[in-house]
């Protein structure tokens, strides 16, 4: 109990509170300009937080987290243009109810079930975190490795379904990964003489290019050639009725399951949690042909799986040190920072510091839900601001923030150059998410195989119950929908023969 | 008309503005000149560090800033340059004007990095003072059977390179560390490099690596709660925080090795501004609180003045040289 009450109370300066408000002011409102994603606002406020008391970052950057995931909706149900990649399958539904003038209830709708799938998750994080812990000791480089290749498969899901593309993508990631002295020898590898690039690619410089200055890019060209998304006027009635609110429960019931599966596997977040929720809501849904065309069922799906993910990404970065998604590898290197560096040991050192982040997020989740209630039609102004300002602003706001991490301006450089990088791959179709975690994920899969193979030799990975597991898990994922879609083809083609037969 | 009129007079006064200027500009220059020493600081100094905001060295620096700043009576500004192992900030340094108004707070990979394929050489810097120092100990789980140093160099000389043994990276000084005990003793171990201490550290709780070469500060909470056993550390005495486990020296094996800070500037300061800097930072690093910094994360205040640090910084340059040959 008193690691609970010292989190908690850890949280009583009034000083937190203000970092709160900032978080959720600054969270919400990135979330609603579509081109700043959670990960870079979070990315680009760590520069600034690094200074502050561990706690007050955290309040920062977890509400910026939380209410980006509230704010994001708004672009994606008023200009079918998700503010970050957690909203894409809210345009799915939203846009078509805004266009047939249900604009107002989509949003209100949206946000409620945002708040419940979002404390939902933090539900797992506060009864799910401990279990995870105690058995996160047992995870040494091996099952590190395991876990990181699990973690790789997703390259896949987030290629979403242009996979020969994603998979260039992530090729691309890893080869970016391998630049920088060697984890084990210390040899210099593609380092070019540039003492920058010895401690290897700067990452938050690359994801700060490819996500946001990219769709910066993107959107300019896509202006010049006339064809931005127009806003809607008609916004219509704002509350759900007695019949729409009813009709939520069981959406927002399969979207919180997904959403805490999802969340707790490492690097998935909730853009795939989103997408597959609203697969399984139409399924499971009485009207699935109004999927698509404007179902209310079909955005509450996807935004109550995508705020549960928050909970589980955050059990697991802490937990084992993994990111649970884009967004929490930006906070990884700010706790890192703080002296809060995830993983096993941090559970034994700060037991409390869960408790404080569970609290964090809930008070967020509050904030944000009330804000989106309460000055949606403000947001909703923000989106008229000319894109020729505010691609100024982003820019800006990119290149400040990315110097900040480390004072370097090499780092902005990257930036730059993974800007165009960025524009390109968008412009033929290459989706930046594999990439990201190509880059990511490659050194920790590297170094903790290497380590692996020092301590226990070749034979290190049938050693391990947890790591034979695991990879037995990555392989079932890349290899079952292929089977299932063979299985399937096969028993459709038997059931056209018999129906055909007679 | 008028305007032709208006303008030699113009041009006059604008004369007579610039010519006052430059005369008042030679007389402070003159006044500064005649005593230079009082004259530094003259602005804000810098103080960089070669590592990520927040880490031990960081707050190194900060703290020191603070006491310096009133010793100094001006302001210092504590900047990181991360990356590179360090090198990208002790480069950027080196680039600097010596003034004095650009100094860092430098770590053991100053003597070391050189010798591994980095363009650093001590020779660049003069070194003001030494800060601290941070003990080398190596430690095994709880649960090893290994009880006393010699048991586990005992196990490493049966069977050599099978003793794995947890640092904090490829080419940190913790490597470095097992590699002078292995040295000294005669054995083998099998390192395995982690990202950072921490990692190594826990590496050890968890039983993936038979012991652990890390910090005197990194491995005393363990070794209190008795998740880890410290059979030895690598100083000339027992550290304050860990007063129950002997030296290895104690133990029969002469190995003294740890990291330090100390605070350089790019060569080439007068010798006035020298002397000012070094003064400044002996008091500061007697200041309460910065003695009581050091000793609560389980360092140790251990100050050299300038002509000490620069023969001290050149042994450690000349001994990591053979040692990271080897």
């Amino acid at each position: 109990m008193t690691p609970v009450l010292e989190g908690i109370g850890a949280l009583l300066d009034p000083t937190i509170l203000l970092c709160l408000v900032i978080g959720t002011l600054l969270g919400t409102l990135v979330g609603a300009v579509p081109g700043i994603t959670a990960t870079m606002a979070v990315a680009l406020a760590a520069g600034f937080t690094l200074t502050l008391e561990p706690l007050q970052g955290l309040a920062v950057l977890l509400s910026i987290y939380v209410a980006a995931q509230f704010g994001d909706r708004v672009p994606a149900i008023l200009i079918n243009t998700p503010g970050t990649p957690a909203s894409i399958a809210t345009t799915f539904d939203g846009y078509p109810m805004a266009k047939a003038g249900r604009a107002g209830v989509a949003l209100t709708s949206s946000a409620l079930v945002s708040a419940v799938g979002s404390l939902a998750g933090i539900l797992i994080l506060i009864f799910l975190a401990q279990p995870i812990a105690g058995i996160a000791l047992r995870f040494g480089p091996i099952e590190m490795f395991a876990l990181v290749a699990f973690g790789m498969t997703m390259m896949v899901g987030v290629s979403g379904g242009r996979i020969v593309k994603g998979l260039a993508a992530g090729a691309l990631g890893l080869l970016l990964g391998a630049v920088g002295r060697d984890p084990i020898s210390g040899e210099q590898r593609f380092t070019l003489g540039i003492p920058e690039l010895s401690s290897g690619v700067p990452f938050i410089a690359v994801i700060v290019g490819v996500f946001g200055l990219a769709e910066v890019f993107n959107q300019i060209v896509e202006a010049r050639s006339g064809r931005a998304a127009k806003p809607i006027e008609q916004l219509g009635r704002w509350w759900p009725d007695r019949a729409e609110r009813r009709s939520l429960v069981k959406p927002a019931g399969i979207g919180a399951g997904v959403g805490a599966v999802v969340g707790v596997v490492p690097a998935a977040g909730g853009d795939i949690a989103g997408i597959i929720a609203w697969d399984q809501a139409r399924r499971a849904s009485k009207h699935p042909e109004r999927f698509g065309k404007g179902s209310l069922e079909g955005v509450a799906a996807p935004d109550t799986a995508s705020t549960a993910t928050m909970g589980g990404s955050v059990t697991t970065t802490l937990a084992i040190g993994v990111p649970g998604d884009s967004v929490m590898a930006a906070m990884l290197g700010s706790m890192i920072v703080w002296g809060l560096t995830p993983g096993p040991a941090l559970f034994v050192q700060n037991p409390d510091l869960v408790f404080s982040i569970a609290t964090i997020m809930v008070v967020a989740t509050v904030a944000a839900l009330g804000l989106s209630l309460v000055r949606m039609q403000g947001v909703v102004n923000l989106l008229k601001l000319p894109l020729n300002t505010l691609a100024v602003v982003i820019i800006t706001f990119c290149m400040v923030g990315t110097f900040a991490v480390q004072n370097s301006v090499f780092d902005v450089i990257v930036m730059l150059v993974m800007g165009v990088v960025g524009l390109g791959m968008r412009r033929w179709g290459f989706p930046a998410g594999p990439l990201v975690l190509g880059l990511i994920l490659g050194p920790l899969a590297e170094s903790n195989l290497r380590r692996a193979l020092l301590i226990d030799g070749p034979f290190a990975v049938l050693g391990s119950p947890i790591a034979s597991v695991l990879i037995a898990l990555s392989v079932l994922a890349l290899v079952a929908p292929h089977l299932l879609r063979i299985l399937k083809g096969r028993s459709a083609a038997r059931a056209r023969s018999t129906a055909d037969a007679p | 008309m008028s305007r032709t009129r208006t303008r030699p007079v113009l041009a006059v006064a604008a004369l007579g503005a610039a010519a006052a200027l430059v005369l008042s500009g030679c007389v402070s220059r003159d006044g500064g000149g005649a005593d230079a020493d009082a004259a530094f600081p003259t602005g804000t100094i810098t103080m960089f560090t070669p590592t990520q905001a927040g880490g031990a060295t960081d707050l190194t620096a900060r703290t020191l800033a603070s006491e310096m700043e009133s010793i100094l009576d001006t302001s210092i500004v504590v900047e990181n340059r991360p990356g590179g192992a360090g090198s990208v900030g002790m480069q950027h340094l080196a680039g600097l004007s010596a003034d004095g108004h650009a100094i860092a707070v430098l770590p053991v990979e100053v003597s070391m990095l050189g010798h591994l394929d980095y363009e650093i050489d001590p020779a660049d810097y003069d070194f003001l003072g030494q800060v601290n120092a941070q003990p080398g100990t190596i430690a095994v789980p709880a649960s090893s059977p290994y009880e006393t140093l010699d048991d586990l160099l005992a196990a490493a000389e049966e069977a050599p390179g099978s003793i794995t043994v947890s640092n904090a990276g490829a080419g940190s000084i913790w490597e470095t560390g097992a590699k002078a005990l292995g040295a000294e003793a005669g054995v083998e171990f099998q390192g395995v490099p982690f990202d950072g201490g921490a990692p190594a550290v826990t590496a050890a709780i968890g039983g993936q690596v038979d012991a652990v070469v890390a910090s005197v500060a990194e491995v005393a909470p363990a070794h209190d709660d008795g998740r880890l056993r410290v059979l030895a550390v690598f100083m000339e005495e027992r550290a304050p925080v860990l007063p129950d486990v002997p030296t290895a020296t104690e133990q029969g094996q002469d190995v003294v090795i740890g990291s330090w800070a100390a605070i350089a500037a790019p060569t080439g300061l007068a010798d006035d501004v020298k002397a000012t800097l070094e003064a400044a930072i002996s008091e500061a690093v007697e200041s309460e609180a910065y003695v009581s910094f050091v000793e609560d994360a389980g360092n140790i205040p251990q100050y050299r003045d300038a002509a000490e640090a620069t023969e001290f910084v050149l042994a450690e340059h000349e001994r990591f040289g053979a040692l990271l040959a080897g």
